[in-house]
């Protein structure tokens, strides 16, 4: 009986937790999408040249380059769905 | 101020072991600022001041005006000076291959490889000249901190302007882009607590990189507006000479740098300045008298310092 009882109650936090993680992540979910556009807004300040855009000083797109590969990435990625703005939006927003 | 106070000045700022005085010569081109930073530089070593002289033109002359070869590497000239010249091609392929470098350690291979075709062109950008140019302006100051005196030549003034606004319109960049990444930064330490209850995120290594690299402009901008950092501008008296020097004074206190003696040269003794003298009035003025030929030889140098005593008295 005793171990059946411990073995609900595991099951039952188990639960708990598995919840709460998708919760937590459901919650996060804009700011992350958020996240990443900012930091594709970072990325073109700085890296616009590569792109075509007019860039600050270029001593200053030279001195963090080598720190910002993952701007880089995502910029370069942006750059190839540009063409489907909306997809984009109501894959953030899920609507299918 | 009379030159006996101008010498207890510096004898008490060398004395005390601060800085080395920076001297920057600048104007239009032709002027003179050649001649002037050369006759300065040597009237101040004969003074028994270790001086360097630094020139900071792409189209070098100094080697005209001492009559001797000048490199990156300071040569000695007499005993307390030396003479250098700026190579900017030096400090952009210096700069370009540390970077490059750089990226190869944290870019993936495809990245990398894609960036080196950008790369060749790059050198061509344009602010690297200048930026070249705040480059080796830095590792004189590292290199040679300990002389009494550094006096720069300086570039025509489209470039020294641009030489002396780049940290200034550097920092505007650098504090905006310092408050994206601050809040990029906020919003992924939220995701971060929701997420994973609270565990500490890693460092931003790009918002770091913005911090130390304001930090370093900020240092620069304060030396460019120290009392150590005396600007001398170089102008003959012709209206087209005049006019500049003008525009010059407003475009420098736009990034409040102030000017700090007006260097007339090639003056003709009968010669009218009253209208310079007017026009200037906050600045101390310093006459180079015209010498028919011109200046050539580290001796010519000498002698016209030596007939031309009272015009140096000041510096």
């Amino acid at each position: 009986m005793t171990s059946l009882l411990k073995w609900l109650k595991a099951q039952i936090i188990e639960a708990f937790k598995i919840s709460d993680q998708v919760m937590r992540g459901k919650a996060v979910e804009t700011i992350n999408q958020e996240v990443a556009e900012l930091d594709n807004i970072f990325g073109i300040l700085v890296l616009g040249a590569f792109i075509g855009i007019p860039s600050p000083p270029i001593h200053i797109t030279m001195e963090l380059l080598p720190l910002m590969n993952k701007e880089f990435d995502i910029m370069l990625e942006k750059v190839l769905t540009a063409h489907d703005p909306l997809g984009h939006l109501f894959s953030v927003l899920g609507i299918d | 101020m009379i030159p006996w106070a101008t010498s207890f000045r510096y004898w008490v700022l060398i004395e005390m072991k601060m800085e080395p005085q920076l001297l920057f010569f600048i104007g239009k081109g032709g002027v003179g600022k050649s001649t002037s930073s050369a006759l300065t530089s040597v009237y101040l070593a004969a003074k028994h001041y270790k001086t360097l002289l630094v020139s900071m033109d792409p189209a070098h002359n100094q080697c005209d005006i001492f009559e001797q070869e000048f490199s990156e590497k300071p040569k000695k000239v007499s005993e307390t000076l030396m003479v250098k010249e700026v190579n900017t091609d030096f400090w952009i392929e210096k700069y370009l291959k540390e970077t490059t470098n750089q990226i190869k350690d944290t870019y993936k291979y495809e990245s990398a490889f894609n960036l080196q075709n950008y790369f060749n062109v790059l050198q061509f950008s344009p602010g690297l000249e200048e930026y070249a140019l705040l480059l080796a302006f830095e590792d004189t100051l590292h290199k040679y901190g300990d002389r009494d005196f550094i006096v720069f030549d300086m570039a025509p003034t489209a470039l020294t302007l641009r030489f002396f606004s780049l940290p200034f319109i550097t920092l505007i960049w650098l504090e905006e882009l310092l408050t994206l990444r601050s809040e990029i930064y906020r919003k992924k330490e939220i995701i971060s607590k929701i997420k994973i209850a609270g565990r500490e995120i890693e460092q931003d290594r790009v918002k770091a990189k913005l911090q130390t690299l304001i930090g370093n402009y900020e240092h620069l901008r304060e030396h460019f507006m120290s009392d150590t950092t005396r600007v001398n501008l170089v102008m003959n008296n012709d209206k087209l000479s005049f006019s500049e020097a003008f525009r010059i004074r407003q475009k420098l206190l736009d990034i409040s740098i102030a000017i700090d003696r007006i260097v007339i040269n090639k003056v003709v003794p009968s010669e009218n300045i009253e209208r310079i003298e007017s026009e200037f009035k906050d600045q101390k003025i310093t006459r180079f008298p015209f010498l028919a030929g011109g200046l050539s030889g580290y001796a010519a140098l000498t002698d016209y310092i030596a007939e031309n005593d009272n015009s140096f008295q000041e510096f």
